[in-house]
């Protein structure tokens, strides 16, 4: 190192220093086991993935004062899809190869950072994950890019997976104590399913889950090693996690080929399925498949969402799904037995429960060389949009649809990739309130469309917070769905979030390119 | 030999025109790409990212998007024309968005369209194809069958000889059957039928209109003579009436052998 470079380096050190003496927050795992109200660190708000905050300046009573406090226009064509994380006052938005910081209080931009233009799939990018005077950005060409928080300045990069193969990456990472986890997407190709973790300060890869095996790891004579032929069961979703278990939880997606089920018989798993992992050592815990043999692209990979609550007159520690194949379920996180299994949107696949709670499928209502007519369609009863759970109602909140679609599969489609076609018949969109003793539904909201883009948050004093298909944002009341605040903002385009600054609750929501702060008048605050 | 060449309407004249149509297949195989191969390769790249995921990476149909390289609006294009707008513009209440430069530039959009024209001419030159939903692979139903479960059910609105006079000639394969489940769910034929909707005003003046749009807080129609009018629902009684919903509440009820049977049995209505 010649004297000018350790002088920068000097420099460099003492504005870091500086940096973090002035940023209140250093954001790490204890961060995330209890967040403050004045931030949003990560993808769920906290760990269990219920969206819920404690938050409660805004109330049933007072929420239909709410008013625009700012908006941010990105100025770009692509929706923002993905949950903003606010730490010390700052927002951090992302779109594809793309995020911005932008004052909480204000909506005014900081900083931008664009990644280069590349040739991986551009389908969304759903967030950040933040780490010290860290933020994590996720790539089309599945890299992940650490940027300095404060200055938008990349610090250093690693491939995730290999795009060339048909992987690409959407994920927000989720940081737990020292690893960052971090999926990928990739199911236009027959690749193994992965899930890594990464050092949050130096990037150095820690381990590697796969969920189904690349053929080199696949040993004949190790049962476990080769369930059957599937490839596939990405993990593009944020995972939730528990620290007393001190378990990951993250859910599948599905087999490839894709609509070819006939190339690989059986369960395949563990796709379509939720796992619980265990963080330091990548290990697998146990697995629940809530979608065997998956031939309509449904995944399992919705949230997990854990919840402490009472069932059959024992307090249990329990894990919710509300599953794209239409299937709501309740596990035991602790063991990963099934307390619950049953349909929260029309489905015609499936001829009932195994004895473990597994749903069975249908063979006949595999794609056919005539087409299969198969509710939900490809699109699904419910997808990546977040739900939300009200621990006082018991209810989770979800964004469903009754769907058809027309499944298609002969031998000239072959076994590699998407391996058929299938074409959505028609689709309606509904916010779902599911009891999570009994799966049933307590109430129902049409959502006047077809499958919604919103995902949803509750808050303590009962409110829900999402966006109908149509044009608007919505406050309903979480017990039975009343409408108490609506704005026409657009279509909502990623899930709602809240936090306090300036002694004032904000709800912040996308609808395309631009993000929405909202706010009660500083006169009714206190 | 009773050849009717203007209509093509006799057997072998019919014989005579696929024979032509492979020849003219056979013949395009030997012949170049329309585009140069270095521009494709160059929109092959950009096409994969900004549209594969959707239309799959060689442009015949991916996850939810259409088969390109069968497109009628594709093989209408020229130069981009067709292509650009849909691009530019997005399709409203599709999936389709739009794309601006920023995200496709106008060197990309130019490459994208030769590599779709380069695939389309690829494809043209194949045998089958990869993710194509052909005529014959739905027509396996029982008309006969079909004809009793059309008379149970589709009677109140339809009739084959009034409105579905020879819609087996106008319409066939995915096309017809995706109209039969659901008129709204083809985009390439006449547009459906609207639902219409009545609004009782306070005064108790009713207004009716097709309907425009609909949700908790507003609802919209456009009147016979073309103007648009809207309220707040919480000023009026509002009655929608969609002709078409009895073909959604249909869906619950088909099996799959019923879908079958009566698309084989609207192939009949020549």
């Amino acid at each position: 190192m010649n004297t000018k470079q350790s002088f920068l380096t000097a420099l460099f050190a003492c504005s870091m220093v500086t940096g973090t003496l002035m940023a209140q927050t250093r954001v790490d795992g204890d961060t995330l086991l209890n967040p403050a109200p004045d931030m949003w660190p990560t993808y769920h708000g906290d760990y269990s993935g219920q969206r819920h905050s404690p938050l409660d300046q805004i109330t049933p009573e007072n929420v239909d004062m709410l008013g625009l406090a700012w908006v941010f226009q990105s100025n770009q064509s692509q929706s923002i899809k993905g949950t903003p994380i606010m730490v010390d006052g700052i927002l951090y938005v992302t779109a594809t190869n793309q995020v911005w910081a932008v004052d909480a209080r204000s909506g005014r931009q900081i900083w931008s950072y664009q990644y280069p233009e590349n040739d991986g799939f551009h389908i969304g990018q759903r967030g950040v994950a933040i780490y010290g005077d860290l933020v994590y950005l996720t790539t089309p060409d599945a890299f992940l890019v650490a940027l300095n928080r404060h200055t938008g300045t990349p610090v250093w990069q690693v491939e995730i997976a290999d795009y060339e193969r048909g992987y690409w990456s959407t994920n927000a990472p989720l940081l737990i104590d020292d690893h960052l986890i971090v999926g990928v997407s990739g199911d236009f190709d027959n690749l193994p399913g992965v899930l890594r973790s990464y050092h949050p300060e130096t990037g150095e890869l820690q381990w590697t889950f796969y969920s189904t095996l690349p053929s080199d790891l696949r040993n004949p004579n190790d049962p476990d090693s080769v369930f059957d032929e599937a490839m596939g069961g990405q993990m593009w979703m944020t995972g939730t996690y528990d620290p007393e278990l001190n378990l990951l939880y993250v859910g599948t997606g599905n087999p490839t080929p894709v609509l070819n089920g006939n190339a690989r018989p059986g369960d395949n798993k563990w796709t379509g399925s939720i796992l619980a992992i265990n963080p330091d050592s990548g290990e697998l815990a146990w697995g629940y498949q809530i979608n065997p043999h998956d031939t309509h692209d449904w995944d399992a990979a919705e949230v997990p969402v854990l919840i402490d609550a009472e069932f059959n007159g024992r307090q249990r520690k329990l894990l919710l799904q509300a599953s794209r194949n239409g299937y709501f379920a309740v596990l035991d996180r602790v063991t990963g037995e099934n307390l619950v299994a049953t349909p929260f949107a029309t489905l015609n696949w499936s001829l009932g429960e195994d004895n473990t709670g597994q749903p069975i499928p249908d063979p006949t209502k595999e794609p056919q060389q005539a087409g299969s007519l198969v509710a939900p369609d490809e699109s699904g009863a419910t997808n990546y949009r977040s739900p939300a759970f009200d621990p006082d109602s018991g209810l989770l909140i979800v964004s469903a649809a009754d769907a058809y679609g027309l499944w298609f599969n002969k031998e000239a489609h072959g076994d590699y990739g998407w391996a058929g076609a299938d074409y959505t018949v028609h689709s309606r969109g509904e916010l779902r309130a599911i009891d999570y003793r009994t799966g049933d539904i307590a109430w129902r909201y049409d959502l006047f469309g077809g499958a919604g883009t919103a995902g949803v948050m509750t808050t303590s004093t009962g409110l829900a917070f999402t966006g109908d298909s149509s044009r608007n944002a919505l406050a309903l009341r979480a017990s039975d769905g009343e409408t108490l605040w609506h704005s026409a903002i657009g279509r909502v385009s990623n899930a709602p979030i809240t936090y306090m600054l300036d002694g004032r609750q904000f709800i912040v929501l996308a609808s395309g390119g631009t993000l929405y702060a909202f706010a009660l008048p500083q006169r009714l605050i206190q | 030999m009773n050849v009717h060449i203007k209509g093509l309407t006799s057997l072998p004249a019919a014989i005579f025109a696929l024979l032509f149509s492979s020849l003219a297949a056979a013949a395009a195989q030997e012949e170049a790409p329309p585009y140069p191969p270095e521009l494709a390769a160059q929109g092959e790249a950009r096409f994969a990212a900004a549209c594969g995921f959707c239309h799959g990476r060689d442009a015949a149909g991916g996850s939810r998007g259409h088969d390109l390289v069968r497109s009628e609006l594709v093989a209408d294009d020229d130069n981009g024309d067709l292509i650009a707008e849909v691009v530019r513009n997005g399709r409203p209440n599709t999936e389709m968005v739009a794309f601006s430069t920023s995200v496709v530039s106008a060197d990309d959009l130019e490459a994208i369209v030769a590599f779709i024209h380069n695939q389309r001419h690829l494809f043209a030159t194949l045998e089958g194809g990869r993710r194509s939903v052909l005529p014959e692979d739905v027509a396996i139903g029982d008309a006969d069958a079909g004809e009793q479960y059309f008379d149970d059910h589709c009677t109140a609105c339809h009739a084959a000889n009034r409105d579905l006079a020879g819609i087996g000639s106008r319409m066939q394969g995915l096309q017809l059957m995706m109209r039969m489940l659901n008129p709204r769910a083809d985009r390439r034929g006449p547009s459906p039928s609207a639902a219409m909707v009545t609004v009782t005003e306070a005064n108790g003046q009713r207004i009716s209109g097709a309907l425009e749009y609909q949700d908790e807080f507003t609802i919209a129609l456009t009147l016979p003579n073309g103007r648009y009018r809207s309220w707040q629902t919480t000023d009026v009684d509002v009655s929608i009436e969609d002709p078409l919903q009895a073909h959604v509440d249909q869906l619950d009820r088909y099996t799959d052998a019923d879908m079958h049977n009566v698309l084989a049995y609207l192939l009949t209505l020549q």
